[in-house]
């Protein structure tokens, strides 16, 4: 009877074990955006304009020592201070017909823990598709919160943008977008 | 006997080594062979996924798709170091390296993550539904208005030109005053050009949900005061040349006529400026800047992260970009 409980015991203890290797092993981490600025630059001869929007949400998984994540902000919600602006910006850019900004990428899980760390994405912006690699992101770490801070080289031709007018003159085609982002790690 | 034995080994040394490059040069042509499974969680298998084998010396790369029962197989690929890369539809891409070696075959069952999704983030479907209506409204819009913002800055010139021409359209005069002509058809044109203008900004569809906000409502505030001026002015200015082609001194509202124009100029030119260069415009600056929520911390942006900003964007402008 004993021996039976014994070998009953050993077979749940086991049973347990096989059940959490799995996840172990996997070494799996979420990690979820809980704060984000992003601003958007456009420079005119007249006037330099900034947009922002604090309205992305997004999504990172790690697992075997890479990271894949998904950002995504909604084109309307970003703000220059004229709303005149805002609405030529969105039907410029196809904002009701495509009305997210998705980001798509992947890094190294080591990188989360350095100072610095270069993400290889795509950008779905505009109906089309961009590809920026080793992109440099400032990466300060807050126990289980990390803050990353950098700039993304887009251009207008990146996602087939016509230049907008004001007066005649068009806008510069860089509109290089700063990136401040918290996340943190889900547990 | 010596030499005779030296020649026997040369000649026999010859013939061996005449053997060796034949053997490395097959050894070196034996080809490697690339097999697999590619497969999703639960071990689903995954069809019709793209691998690509990348020779990391040479930096050719060879594609292939997998079959039904997710599986590939790249054959005749030289020994070396390869990169194995595997992507799929509603799957985040997978790059692993391995080292192939001369006439083996080499098994890479590779297992993908499914990609995060859109709905996991919280958006709704109707967030992210394009809205094919909306744009075209938009489209109209913006058409409109950028026909208003070219008329508007044609406009401003015979309006300056008109106000220029008054001084030498004063004095009492009968008809036939070149000044007077000259300021009367300056006039006529501006009034056409203008109520051109206004039609593109009063007749461009509304969007519905959004309120005005920031220099477009100096803009706009301003139309209020240059829209009556533009119809007072060439009544005025009528009245005027009446009086004066009678010779009669200018009495009653038609010797304001000068003024109004005037004021309707000002108030024009300055809901020109309010949408080019708001900052000239003294005061507006401040309103502005009220207006917008986050302008403090646009100000602390750029203030703190201008120069790093233009540092990153030429560093990485030349490496980051893939395209």
């Amino acid at each position: 009877m004993k021996r039976e409980k014994a070998v009953s015991l050993s077979f749940t203890f086991l049973t347990v074990m096989l059940l959490a290797i799995p996840a172990v092993a996997s070494g799996q981490s979420v990690w979820v955006l809980k704060q984000s600025t992003l601003t958007y630059h456009v420079t005119h001869p007249l006037h330099e304009v900034a947009g922002l929007s604090h309205a992305a949400r997004g999504k990172g998984e790690c697992q075997a020592g890479v990271c894949n994540f998904l950002i995504a902000v909604p084109v309307k919600s970003f703000a220059s201070g004229d709303t005149n602006r805002d609405l030529h910006m969105l039907q410029i850019v196809r904002g009701a017909q495509f009305p997210m900004v998705v980001v798509r990428g992947q890094m190294p899980e080591a990188e989360l823990k350095s100072a610095t760390i270069h993400a290889d994405f795509q950008i779905q912006f505009s109906g089309q598709t961009a590809q920026f690699k080793q992109v440099l992101f400032h990466v300060a770490d807050h126990g289980n919160q990390i803050r990353l801070t950098g700039t993304i080289p887009a251009t207008l031709t990146d996602f087939k943008i016509p230049a907008p007018e004001l007066l005649f003159v068009p806008i510069k085609n860089e509109i290089p977008v700063m990136v401040d982002m918290t996340w943190e790690e889900q547990k | 006997m010596n030499a005779r034995a030296a020649r026997l080994f040369l000649g026999l040394g010859i013939f061996a080594l005449s053997f060796l490059p034949a053997g490395l040069l097959r050894a070196q042509a034996l080809p490697a062979t690339l097999t697999g499974t590619v497969t999703g969680p639960s071990k689903a298998l995954i069809a019709n996924a793209t691998v690509s084998v990348k020779n990391v010396a040479t930096n050719q790369s060879v594609a292939t798709k997998t079959n039904t029962s997710g599986a590939y197989t790249v054959p005749n690929l030289a020994p070396g170091d390869y990169e194995i890369s595997v992507s799929a539809d509603g799957f985040n891409p997978l790059t692993i390296r391995a080292t192939l070696s001369a006439g083996a075959r080499h098994t890479a069952d590779l297992e993908l993550t499914p990609t995060i999704s859109l709905s996991s983030l919280g958006f709704s479907t109707g967030e992210v539904k394009g809205n094919p209506k909306e744009q075209a409204l938009l489209n109209k819009r913006s058409h409109m208005l950028q026909i208003h913002q070219k008329l508007g800055l044609i406009t401003f010139f015979p309006m300056v030109a008109s106000l220029a021409a008054a001084t030498q359209a004063g004095g009492r005069h009968n008809t036939g005053s070149v000044g007077r002509d000259v300021h009367m058809a300056l006039g006529s044109a501006t009034a056409g050009l203008y109520f051109a203008t206004a039609y593109y900004a009063m007749f461009a569809p509304k969007v519905p949900g959004v309120e005005s906000r920031g220099p477009i409502r100096f803009h706009k505030a301003m139309a209020w005061i240059h829209g009556p001026g533009m119809i007072l002015t060439p009544i005025l200015g009528a009245m005027a040349d009446s009086q004066a082609s009678q010779g009669e001194r200018l009495h009653g509202i038609a010797k304001y006529h000068g003024q109004v124009a005037i004021v309707t100029a000002v108030a024009y030119g300055l809901a020109l400026l309010s949408e080019t260069k708001p900052n000239w415009i003294p005061g507006l600056g401040h309103h502005v800047a009220a207006l917008l929520p986050f302008h403090r911390h646009e100000a602390i942006l750029s203030a703190s992260n201008h120069a790093k900003t233009a540092a990153g964007v030429s560093a990485t402008a030349q490496a980051g970009k893939a395209n």
